[in-house]
């Protein structure tokens, strides 16, 4: 299968308009596709009106809370009395996810560009673009486009630099993101304060996602009207929005639609279906952290931020993994929990403690060992990690646990009781 | 001032408090201790441990007593049953690593973990069909083990040396439930404050090699105390077990040492352990000294008193009481009399985060009490006057050979060689023996409480000399440390004091006088 | 735990000396301090070492201004830090749920057959390769990814595995 595909009819192609293109990927092939003229325009243009303009089109963070992306933008002090910085997620680990990789391997401009208008928004004079450790060939890429802007003077006084991470998922939370970048453990840190007052290094921060800031440049060249218009349910969600589909589906990739998509024609039509003779059994529609689905859930979602909330889950980071009949939903939740207890940080007692024990629990039914009494017990354990501690790993550990257990109990049941051979050794 | 504070309630009781207090600093007023694990009010808050979750009303999700600022009209029940449970469950997963060792740690009894299990745990384990994380003890200091199986990975160790001691040589390495407190071979935890890394630990992990399977934590009688150390004046606990101190741990003193000791005097007590004490007063007689009661060894220094002309001279410990000092010179008042205490000098070492915090360079506990008395520091110019001296009274023990033509009295715990030619030696009390006072470089007066019986017929040195200050002045007897404190509460600069006023937490001498800036 | 180095084992040779000297200072300059440029160092450290020894670890401590422990701390948090010699090529192997969904695990079956390295964290007999699992490489749609060192390697199915091997022994 060839990566990227030729868009699908139905997808609106904004965002991942040069995906696959290896072209866009040079300076020279940027500005021949129209790259760069929204910087030009927004470095003229003063920065509140660029906070404006974001703030009206209704673009809200793609990275997973989904927070107001102009509203961000205004939190930052208004007098600037020290030094302001931006910076951007581009530490993408949550699993199912793997837009910003692409955005970033196909269009580092794109990226480039829209980080420095966040900047000029935001009244920042640096930028750290925050690359995961793994991503080699997006570093590369990235450093390669960044060359090029800076030999080409293209950003003012903005100063752009790429930090590499070393392997953590929790430096995507951005509290964390800012530890890392200051030389430290990635811990998350307790907020208040919050990034717009104390950030990196003590200073006002704004961090925003790779793909919420590609989103900015075409929100300036066609205005914020636009984009607001680009809805296809809730007024709320605007825009487009990648999705990453994988696992048990027959076309997995990135697929760029309008917010309110139907999850079902995402996995039927644009991602090809299932299998040949497979069915749908779940589905996760937001990365890992996020509820999952079953099937007749899964078949009625609006893909934006409140239909994904309607059915008891969240649109989180667009990272679409697909369970089809044959998926061990124990084992893959155990997969998941173990996951989560490889990366938390150890600061809060809940999640260090918790991930690993709700993980042990699992193995041991999938051992073929469990009790009658161990779904009580995750189920409380889950209750214990959830809302609790300084960020949400703990709480997306929960999310899977509770989600498989409650729609999928039968399967759990099936270990305990003896019913089904065990998958692990005792 | 009234209107600047914040007004809220805790469990039901009305308080008030300056803006900006914590939670759970707000709820020490209404009585309410918030179980906790991470914060402590020395250290930067981190909020990691998750214990002090408390519901506060109309907030959606619990909150964390320690990170929490007061609002006004804030309603906060720490026993709502969400948060009984969210601890409990805290407490649950605290121990699922935990060996349960108590019978063999020497935190039991004043263990963190231990006391609210009891308070609000589970009766029991859940996690029982999978083994514990198991870690060997490390050797991090000179004084320190840690025991990784107890850590509940609470940090205060970490901050302590990070942001207080500022030498950050301990960290938390790797992640998750595999994370544990680390060093790094090139840097053991040598730092001279890393003791209070011990006193930190909420639970059995961080331990004092010096005090390991000493005594059992609810054996120990304890007093308070201030350091013998140097001249800083840190306030102090003396635990004991069977009447030998044992260990000495900080006493909190936001104005001296915040919550702190340095290792210096951490280790500062066997010497009042010694063995070889001076039992029973001692006179001289056909060239021998020899055991008397306290009446004929107190005349023999009324007679010798009485009798002397001309100069005298008395030469201090700085270890003495500022009580017996003023005694000791009005004894001596109608002499020509000079005054001298002994200085030992040490390395300075200041704790970088707290300001005016050191293990001083002067190892003198008094020093500022004897220089406000009228005692100098040149002990040279004080034994050259006491060769001539009609009268030379040694208190407590100071290391310099005394010679003199007059007479010599000698008041000591010990007896040293060159105290041995004295005509009268007076067996006296020391720290732990006595009450009394020191006056700290800030010109701060602190009392120290008795903790043990002296020895044999050992008296505290005040008795003594206010026994004999009250026959020769045909006043009435001190009986007790506070009788003699309000003499010399009659003397500038001390005027206003009291023991009342002093309290645990001590009060500076009137305008801090005579105290170098 | 700590690792206690036997006394007299051989000088450490300095990683900071010359032209990575000058690199890491280059690298101080978009940082207002000196600790910001940790992990950046101690990338340099593990492209000139293979690993991240405890000796390079207080070198790295000394030039950047902060201690050893603090550097340990740091280095144990992050996965992609070796703290110990790892084989010629290290290979990272999704298994992460989208990619177990997709057979990874036959994949690192695959790899630890033919690498010889045998299990997971061991390095081959010949010391050309270490295999370790990794949680979510970021690219779940193209299962299995892997990275052999900093090539990143998509769509590995068990049967490619033998000329992924070839390819870089």
């Amino acid at each position: 299968m060839g990566y990227p595909h030729k868009p699908h009819a139905k997808e609106t192609v904004v965002l991942s308009k040069y995906f696959g293109d290896p072209e866009a990927r040079t300076l020279k092939g940027w500005k021949k596709r129209g790259g760069y003229e929204m910087l030009d325009k927004a470095l003229a243009m003063d920065p509140n009106a660029v906070i404006e303009e974001v703030k009206n089109s209704g673009l809200r963070g793609r990275g997973g809370a989904g927070f107001p992306t102009g509203l961000k933008w205004s939190f930052m002090p208004k007098e600037k009395k020290k030094a302001h910085y931006l910076c951007v997620n581009a530490d993408e680990s949550e699993p199912g996810t793997f837009k910003d990789r692409e955005i970033m391997r196909w269009t580092p401009h794109a990226l480039l560009e829209g980080t420095v208008i966040a900047a000029h928004a935001i009244r920042a004079e640096i930028a750290y673009i925050y690359i995961r450790g793994e991503f080699t060939e997006p570093l590369t890429i990235m450093e390669q486009a960044l060359n090029e802007a800076n030999a080409a003077k293209l950003f003012g006084k903005i100063k752009v630099f790429l930090h590499r991470g070393a392997g953590a998922y929790i430096c995507g939370e951005e509290t964390a993101l800012m530890s890392s970048i200051e030389g430290k453990r990635g811990n998350p840190r307790i907020k208040p304060p919050f990034p717009a007052a104390a950030g990196v290094f003590g200073l006002p921060t704004t961090i925003n996602n790779v793909e919420t800031l590609v989103a900015v440049p075409h929100i300036l060249k066609h205005g914020a009207d636009w984009y607001k218009k680009l809805c296809l349910s809730n007024p709320k969600s605007t825009g487009t929005k990648l999705f990453s589909v994988c696992g048990n589906i027959a076309k997995p990739g990135n697929y760029e639609v309008t917010l309110g998509f139907p999850l079902k024609d995402l996995l039927y039509e644009l991602a090809g279906g299932m299998r040949p003779g497979r069915t749908l059994k779940a589905c996760i529609p937001g990365g890992s952290s996020v509820p999952m689905l079953n099937r007749e859930e899964t078949e009625s979602t609006l893909l934006d931020y409140e239909g994904c909330v309607e059915k008891g889950t969240m649109m989180g980071s667009g990272g679409v993994i697909v369970f089809d009949d044959t998926a061990d939903m124990v084992y893959q939740t155990m997969r998941l929990t173990r996951f989560y207890a490889h990366e938390s940080c150890a600061q809060c007692t809940q999640c260090r403690e918790g991930t690993a024990w709700t993980t042990r629990i699992l193995e041991r039914i999938l051992a073929g060992q469990g009790k009658t009494s161990d779904l009580d017990l995750l189920l409380e354990l889950s209750e214990n990690m959830t809302g609790k501690t300084i960020c949400v790993l703990s709480d997306s550990c929960a999310a899977p646990v509770v989600s498989a257990i409650k729609r999928f109990r039968g399967e759990f049941e099936d270990y305990i009781a003896g019913r089904r051979k065990p998958v692990l050794a005792a | 001032m009234a209107d600047s504070l914040v007004s809220l309630t805790i469990d039901g009781t009305a308080v008030q408090v300056p803006p900006g207090t914590l939670l759970i600093e707000a709820a020490k007023q209404a009585g309410v201790l918030v179980p906790h694990y991470c914060y402590h009010p020395g250290l930067p808050v981190a909020g990691v441990c998750r214990m002090c979750l408390v519901h506060v009303e109309k907030q959606p999700k619990l909150a964390i007593a320690c990170a929490t600022q007061v609002a006004e009209g804030m309603v906060v029940r720490t026993t709502a049953p969400e948060a009984k449970a969210a601890r409990q469950g805290v407490l649950e997963f605290l121990l699922i690593n935990h060996p349960l060792d108590c019978p063999i740690c020497d935190q039991a009894g004043e263990c963190e973990l231990q006391d609210f299990v009891f308070q609000e745990g589970r009766a029991a384990t859940r996690y029982t069909e999978y083994p514990k994380r198991f870690n060997p003890v490390e050797d991090f200091g000179p004084d320190v083990l840690y025991v990784p199986n107890r850590c509940i990975l609470c940090t205060r160790c970490v901050r302590f040396m990070e942001d207080v001691a500022q030498e950050p040589v301990l960290n938390v390495s790797e992640r998750g439930d595999r994370a544990f407190i680390g060093v790094h071979p090139d840097a053991r935890l040598d730092h001279p404050w890393a003791g209070n890394v011990v006193d930190l630990c909420p639970v059995g992990s961080l331990l004092s090699k010096d005090f390991l399977h000493k005594a059992r934590a609810w054996e120990l009688d304890k007093a308070a105390s201030v350091c013998t150390g140097c001249s800083q004046g840190c306030n102090v606990t003396l635990d004991l077990r069977d009447n030998t101190v044992v260990r000495v741990r900080p006493r909190p003193n936001l104005a001296v040492n915040r919550y702190f000791i340095c290792d210096h005097g951490r280790a500062n007590y066997r010497w009042m352990n010694r063995g070889d004490r001076i039992e029973a007063p001692l006179v001289r007689e056909g060239g021998e000294l020899v055991a008397t009661d306290w009446d004929t060894a107190l005349d023999r220094v009324r007679g010798i008193v009485r009798g002397a002309s001309g100069r005298a001279v008395t030469i201090a410990s700085p270890l003495v009481s500022t009580e017996a000092l003023y005694l000791a010179r009005r004894l001596l008042g109608r002499f020509d009399w000079t005054g001298a205490f002994q200085v030992v000098q040490g390395e300075e070492a200041p704790l970088a985060g707290v300001p005016n915090l050191a293990l001083r360079a002067d190892r003198a506990p008094n020093g500022s009490g004897a220089e406000l008395l009228g005692y100098t520091r040149d002990i040279d110019a004080a034994v050259s006057a006491a060769a001539n001296a009609g009268v030379v009274l040694m208190l407590a023990e100071v290391d310099v050979p005394v010679e003199t033509k007059g007479a010599l009295v000698y008041a000591g715990t010990v007896l040293p060689d060159h105290a041995r030619g004295a005509d009268v030696v007076l067996p006296i009390a020391n720290v732990a023996e006595e009450d009394g006072t020191y006056v700290n470089r800030d010109g701060r007066v602190q009392r120290y409480f008795q903790a043990k019986p002296a020895p044999g017929m050992a008296r505290p040195a005040w008795w003594v000399l206010s026994e004999l200050v009250a026959d020769h002045e045909g006043v009435a007897r001190a009986v007790s440390a506070d009788d003699v404190f309000d003499m010399v509460a009659g003397t500038e600069p001390f005027t206003g004091l009291s023991y009342a006023k002093l309290g645990l937490a001590g009060a500076r001498v009137r305008n801090g006088a005579g105290v170098p800036a | 735990m700590s690792v206690t180095h036997p006394e007299g084992t051989e000088a450490y040779e300095p990683v900071f000396e010359g032209h990575r000297l000058d690199e890491l200072n280059k690298l101080l300059t978009r940082y207002p301090n000196k600790q910001a440029a940790l992990l950046p160092a101690l990338w340099i450290v593990q492209r000139e070492r293979g690993w991240i020894s405890d000796p390079a670890m207080a070198e790295v401590a000394r030039v950047l201004g902060i201690t050893p422990a603090y550097v340990k701390g740091v280095v144990t948090f992050y996965t992609m830090y070796h703290q110990h010699p790892v084989g010629r090529h290290f290979v990272q192997i999704c298994t992460t749920s989208p990619c177990n969904l997709c057979g990874a695990e036959d994949v690192v079956k695959a790899f630890l057959k033919e690498s010889g390295a045998g299990e997971l964290g061991a390095t081959s007999p010949d010391g050309r390769f270490t295999v370790i699992e990794v949680e979510c490489l970021g690219a779940c749609g193209f299962a299995t990814p892997l990275l052999v060192d900093d090539d990143f390697i998509e769509s590995v199915t068990p049967e490619k595995v033998k000329e992924i091997v070839r390819k870089y022994l």
